[in-house]
């Protein structure tokens, strides 16, 4: 898939994208919204005729102990099959236990044994979906104290064991170096770059811990100045690839989107025209 | 402060999932590294976004039990529910099956005995919603069958198809609490409800049926002949017109059209 | 066939020919309580809830009374039967 800017499909905008098609260079649904069979499901399947779709799930819960659930990765690996998506992602992160479905991304320790865990079941998913996957680095709030080896080296290991792609999210690298007190650059630069295939952009808000700030993950708003940097030094570092645009909090017009996504789309087409120069 | 012993990955997925439902483990705060901002601060974060997250995914599906009671109310009784009932997977539009029983037994909304009613009805339209636009019978399936042959027929109703029995006025109550809806009263009194919920190709949405209709429709979706679902329907409304409540049934599409042509040997049900 | 019978078929193969059920299908009827969008797809995990750091959710149930369109329902029994 070419290095383009798209943006998360919402259902507030399914009507007005339905009709005017706006220019937008991919769109990403969850699949967790379109796995029943609503009307939304066929205006997306219409939608094709129009736009690359990248299906991003949130709910397989890869870092799980337990094993995948058979049932949701099945009705998973059917919206893959219908929708023939570019791009199939969910994240580094657990969100079941004991059968119970705790709606968030959970934090994993970064150990031997989680990344043996993490492995499997991305090679399951990979297996049963026949493609590769992409992994997103999550939103971290703790970390866990007998982690042996940081985020990078564990999405670095990740990739080397079990073939899978990167989803870059550089909001998320933005909150997590925020809230665990790391540096975001040297974040960056501990990750296999040849293995990033997309990236994220979303706003965050500010709340306070303790009386002390700390950066929530909402999808909230306009993607921030700090994020916007980061992006342009991932670009830099490891060339353009396909970026989206992620709103899920108080979700503004489609314009605003769109025009995020304009935004994102100059940083794309300044690195490529860098990158011809160079050639 | 390092914990000696790290909890190994089921133990600690097993205390965190004890710790998101509510309760509070030492164990789980040891293996979280604190500094200005403490291990317990962190991880409530996370237990405050599962409850919060799942009680807006109630408030969106329960939108008019939510609309009647108001946000707090709403909240609070979502929370109580969530504490007993978490989901079991992550399709969030498949969670709150067991809602309306909860709020039929929840003690603070006992002043509200409609409200059980108008949660089965939000759910049913949620069902509906998501539930797949499959073919529906039309009158032209039907023409080809010889007329005698039609009371034998038994037919089936398409996925999301739900009959919902009031003892209250449960349109005028839903319609009372959509956005916009005008100051009027609804009288409790004013009578039971029989309401069809639908998926129809767009959207879903209800209609209101006669006694006789609903028995009908009830007759119907227990799979009997349309020759037992008239009998029955005849006896639950005496003014029960079956040329009518057919036609009109037929026109709202709410029969599943055969999986098999009609008149070759007795009509299936799909599913 | 009984008379009962001969009166149900003829009654169903009449409806078929009536003008509603005849006319093509996407009916006219007003219907109520129309479901549109899929609000629920801004609650999937993929996203944090700003606002929820501080406090330790929800208030006590039993302080909280309805505070909403129930205010407009009026009239029949506080506790009736379950239909």
């Amino acid at each position: 898939m070419k290095p383009v800017a798209g943006i998360g499909l919402r259902s507030p905008h399914l009507a007005e994208i339905g009709r005017d098609r706006p220019a937008a260079g991919f769109l990403e649904i969850h699949a967790e919204n379109h796995l029943g069979g609503s009307p939304a499901g066929q205006a997306i399947e219409r939608l094709r005729e129009s736009y690359e779709l990248s299906i991003h799930a949130v709910g397989l819960s890869l870092g799980s102990a337990d094993d995948l659930d058979e049932a949701h990765l099945a009705r998973v690996a059917a919206l893959v099959r219908r929708l023939k998506p570019a791009l199939v992602s969910d994240h580094l992160s657990w969100s079941v236990h004991g059968g119970r479905y705790f709606n968030d991304l959970l934090p994993l320790p970064y150990t031997e044994e989680a990344l043996e865990v993490v492995v499997r079941n991305v090679g399951c998913l990979q297996e049963a979906l026949g493609r590769q996957v992409l992994i997103e680095n999550p939103s971290c709030y703790l970390a866990f104290g007998h982690s042996t080896l940081t985020e990078p080296e564990f999405l670095a290991e990740l990739v080397r064991r079990s073939g899978c792609g990167l989803l870059l999210d550089l909001n998320n690298v933005v909150v997590t170096a925020h809230n665990l007190r790391l540096d975001p650059c040297d974040w960056l630069s501990g990750l296999p770059g040849e293995a990033i295939t997309e990236y994220h952009l979303a706003g965050h808000a500010v709340n306070d811990a303790d009386g002390e700030p700390i950066l929530i993950d909402d999808h909230g708003s306009r993607v921030g100045d700090e994020a916007w940097a980061l992006f342009g030094e991932a670009v830099r570092r490891y060339g353009a690839r396909p970026t989206l645009i992620e709103w899920d909090t108080d979700i503004p017009a489609l314009s605003v989107l769109l025009e995020e996504a304009a935004k994102a789309e100059q940083v794309i087409q300044h690195a490529e025209s860098d990158a011809a120069r160079a050639a | 402060m390092q914990n000696p012993m790290p909890l190994a990955l089921p133990d600690l997925q097993a205390a965190f999932a004890a710790h998101v439902a509510g309760g509070d483990r030492a164990d789980l705060a040891a293996a979280v590294v604190g500094d200005s901002i403490s291990a317990e601060a962190r991880l409530r974060i996370y237990r405050h976004h599962v409850a919060y997250s799942l009680g807006s995914a109630l408030a969106a599906t329960f939108a008019t039990v939510h609309a009647l009671v108001g946000e707090a109310f709403f909240r609070s009784m979502a929370q109580r529910f969530i504490g007993q009932t978490l989901p079991t997977q992550p399709v969030l539009t498949e969670y709150g099956a067991g809602f309306p029983a909860f709020v039929a037994g929840y003690e603070p909304a006992a002043s509200l005995p409609y409200l059980e009613d108008v949660a089965r009805l939000d759910w049913a339209l949620n069902v509906a919603f998501h539930s797949p636009a499959d073919r529906r019978l039309t009158a032209a399936d039907l023409a080809g069958i010889a007329p005698e042959r039609l009371p034998s027929l038994s037919i089936a109703v398409p996925a999301g198809t739900a009959l919902i029995g009031s003892c209250y006025p449960l349109h005028r109550i839903w319609n009372a609490s959509q956005p916009g809806a005008s100051a009027e009263a609804v009288d409790l009194s004013a009578g039971r409800a029989n309401l069809l919920v639908l998926r129809r190709a767009d959207d879903a949405a209800f209609i209101v049926l006669d006694a006789g209709e609903a028995a009908f429709v009830a007759s119907v979706v227990e799979g009997t002949s349309l020759e037992i679902a008239a009998e029955r329907a005849t006896s639950a409304g005496p003014s029960f017109d079956l040329s009518t409540a057919f036609a009109r049934l037929l026109a709202l599409e709410a029969f599943a059209a055969p999986q098999q042509k009609l008149g070759d040997g007795p009509l299936k049900a799909p599913g | 066939m009984t008379k009962t019978r001969i009166a149900i078929a003829s009654a169903l193969a009449a409806a078929l020919v009536l003008p509603v059920a005849a006319q093509a299908q996407g009916n006219t009827e007003k219907c109520y309580g129309i479901s549109k969008a899929g609000k629920n797809d801004c609650q999937t995990a993929t996203s944090s809830c700003a606002g929820t750091s501080k406090k330790d959710a929800q208030g006590d149930a039993w302080l909280s009374v309805p505070k909403g369109a129930c205010e407009k329902i009026v009239g029949g029994k506080l506790t009736a039967a379950k239909g």
